[in-house]
């Protein structure tokens, strides 16, 4: 069969092949005859809706799949691509594809979202496939209804963030899920713009710049997921409704990192997350109505950062756990509800025992104009000095900053957190046995005094 | 030579001996034990026994706690042994034994003296810390009590700096300025620079905290002890600032080790020069 007739082929398929809406410009269509894979023989013999199982091997080049089939790889077979563009091109709705691993050999062009699985059609299922060495992992373009569950996508390692895609890019997708998948070394782990009512759930990102980008996008769901080791763990932008439930933002730890960014987003939920061992913890810019409630803010270089043009947002019960500074407000005031939280800087006792610390909790400090712009204040505003001036500013206020305060903070942390007996270590011997024999030095230097010299 | 060690450590234990049976010595064991008791304790207690209180944040109040008492309780023992009474440094200086030897004795009699006051409240808050929260900051533990050791070597020595010059002067006059050293450098030192720095650009700024870091004795024993706790979360951006300026850990390392010998060898060097040309 010559290239020119597949052509006229894929010309045919790309104008009448799908009803539902005719494929925007710029998709991807059938590959070239140089580029097309052993299996696409197959793929176009079988009746729409049949179950075509892949025996184990290495099919090189690219599949266009445009009727609706189930492909089941048997020993997990490998597509390896041709590297000039996507390796399995998804154009019919109702496409299973599960079991199979993706090589996408570090090639094709950014601009045309070359992926290692590109679905442009509804109801997508992708399951239990390893995507490598792709631009981006996976695109959901227009597939609404889509699920990728337990999928492994591994970037390309040491290319610069800027010149590949995400892992799982979903674009003007509704009712979308994402389920238990992992990615590494992507651009974003997770990129979702102008799609809603969708569930991220389970989910890793690690690795990468972010491990989710968001923007244009409402209603949608994440739990369980992990975001670790990024510029940001999750940066959402212009966006409304969104639901965050134990979900665990962790070391993002360079020099102006964020655990969750918030920029001009109203109405987001935030419960029982785990945001540590960021550089910043939680970010708000521009953004109304949110709700922080029982998350762990912990181990940050400031736990959040607030710009004066949020107005409207509350945290209650969040245990703020040993952060360098617990806010930064950008402005000259907020409204910012910050009642019954428990913060570990916090040195006021409970003596009623109401659960409360019995004087509100200040949230700025006379230093905090230090922070903003000048970073290596930090190594003089824990010292000694500083504490005292900062206790003497607190009894004679002075200055008297921007009130914020938490009137009602919480004598204990209320949400979950690791317990002393989880994280107790098994071995105490040896510290103890160090501690006893200095116990036991002191006291015999310190005996001397009573014997006669 | 073996007879000058032999005389100095005889001089080291009598001061021992002293110091020992002083009650300010055995109120600052008993005070600092307390605190570190309570400093240790309190992440459990206070917060219901599951707190987060990690070994890194215990030891960073630690290190406050060592901060504010050590310099302050060595330079008053210091200046209180060594100045001594109204005709006692007569009789003490007609003995054969070289002033030298006198001096360096009784500074490391009371340096024994007040590492036993320590490590006894090191010990006690360490016996809680590891019972509850394992051994794995053992190692940061131990260099948190030579941060102390240093210190108080530093602070004892500036002490014998201050006595050494006004012997026949009196003692009131020598414990005010060990205050006003102590207040100096714990508490003015880092408040100057930080105001001078908020009138400088923020890069001459950055110079300038980071050097008053690595000259000031106790800054230096602070942020060297909190880097090795907790690593670059101890100051957060600062921390790579400083790591940066001295070149890595390693350059952090050597260039606060050399600022805290430079402090604990040239002040009892220049008190015994002092001694030796003072006329008693």
């Amino acid at each position: 069969m010559s290239g020119s007739l597949w052509a006229a082929l894929a010309l045919v398929a790309v104008v009448g092949g799908d009803d539902a809406a005719p494929p925007a410009a710029g998709l991807e269509g059938r590959p070239s005859a140089g580029q097309v894979s052993p299996l696409q023989a197959r793929i176009d013999a079988a009746p729409a809706g049949a179950t075509l199982e892949i025996q184990p091997g290495t099919y090189e080049g690219d599949l266009f799949i445009d009727k609706p089939l189930h492909l089941v790889g048997r020993g997990r077979p490998v597509l390896v691509g041709s590297g000039e563009g996507s390796v399995v091109r998804i154009r019919a709705a109702g496409v299973t594809l599960e079991g199979f691993d993706v090589d996408g050999r570090g090639g094709g062009d950014l601009g045309r979202d070359t992926s290692g699985i590109h679905v442009a059609a509804p109801r997508a299922v992708l399951r239990d496939c390893r995507i490598v060495r792709s631009l981006f992992g996976v695109y959901l373009r227009e597939a609404d209804g889509s699920v990728v569950e337990r999928c492994t996508i591994e970037g390309i390692r040491g290319k610069d963030p800027g010149e590949k895609g995400s892992g799982i890019h979903v674009w003007n997708t509704q009712g979308f899920r994402l389920l238990g998948n992992q990615v590494t070394d992507a651009r974003d782990g997770f990129y979702i713009q102008s799609s809603a009512h969708g569930v991220v759930r389970g989910n890793a990102a690690r690795d990468l710049r972010y491990g989710l980008h968001y923007m244009f996008a409402d209603d949608n769901l994440f739990e369980d997921n992990v975001f670790e080791n990024g510029a940001a763990g999750a940066a959402l932008m212009y966006s409304k409704r969104i639901v965050f439930r134990r979900n665990r933002f962790l070391h993002n730890r360079g020099f102006a990192s964020v655990g969750l960014l918030l920029k001009a987003c109203d109405r987001v939920t935030a419960e029982n997350n785990l945001i540590a061992d960021n550089a910043r913890g939680i970010f708000l810019e521009g953004s109304y109505d949110n709700v922080f409630r029982d998350n762990v803010i912990a181990g940050s270089d400031t736990a959040v950062i607030l710009y004066d043009s949020c107005a409207r947002n509350r945290f209650h019960g969040n245990s703020f756990l040993a952060n360098l500074s617990p806010l930064l407000l950008v402005g000259r005031r907020t409204d910012t509800d910050f009642a019954g939280n428990y913060w570990s800087g916090n040195p006021e006792p409970d003596l009623d025992g109401d659960g409360r610390t019995d004087r509100p909790y200040r949230l700025v400090s006379v230093f905090d104009h230090f922070r903003g712009n000048l970073t290596a204040a930090d190594l003089m505003t824990q010292g000694t000095a500083a504490l005292a001036l900062a206790a003497a500013e607190e009894s004679f206020p002075v200055l008297r900053p921007i009130p914020v305060e938490d009137p009602a903070p919480l004598a204990a942390p209320q949400a979950v957190v690791p317990s002393a007996t989880e994280i107790r270590a098994v071995r105490s011997l040896p510290g103890v046995l160090v501690s006893v024999t200095l116990v036991a030095l002191a006291l015999t230097v310190l005996a001397r005094g009573r014997r006669k010299a | 030579m073996k007879e000058a060690t032999s005389l100095l450590l005889l001089c080291a234990r009598q001061e021992l001996v002293l110091a020992v049976r002083s009650r300010w010595t055995q109120i600052f064991a008993l005070v600092f034990a307390a605190l570190a008791l309570a400093v240790a304790g309190s992440g459990y207690i206070l917060t219901g026994g599951h707190g987060v209180q990690d070994f890194g944040r215990t030891a960073a109040s630690l290190v406050q706690l060592v901060l504010l008492l050590v310099p302050l309780t060595s330079l008053l023992m210091g200046a209180l042994a060594l100045t001594p009474d109204r005709g006692a440094a007569e009789l003490l200086f007609s003995q054969p034994v070289a002033r030298r030897t006198l001096l360096l004795g009784k500074l490391l009699g009371l340096f024994e003296a007040l590492a036993a006051a320590q490590a006894l409240g090191f010990g006690a808050a360490g016996v809680l810390i590891f019972q509850q929260a394992g051994s794995d900051g053992l190692g940061t533990f131990l260099l948190l009590g030579l941060g102390s050791l240093v210190l108080t070597a530093i602070f004892l020595g500036l002490a014998a700096l201050l006595a050494a010059g006004s012997p026949a002067r009196g003692r009131a006059r020598v414990l005010a300025l060990a205050l006003v050293v102590w207040f100096v450098l714990v508490l003015v030192f880092d408040a100057v620079a930080l105001g001078l720095a908020s009138f400088l650009p923020s890069g001459a700024a950055s110079r300038l905290l980071i050097v008053s870091v690595l000259l000031n004795p106790a800054d230096a024993v602070r942020t060297g002890a909190l880097l090795a706790a907790e690593g670059t979360t101890a100051f957060g951006a600062a921390s790579l600032a400083f790591l940066r300026f001295t070149h890595g850990p390693v350059g952090a390392g050597l260039l606060l080790a050399v600022s805290l010998v430079v402090w604990m060898v040239v002040p009892p060097v220049l008190a015994v020069r002092r001694l030796g040309r003072s006329d008693v």
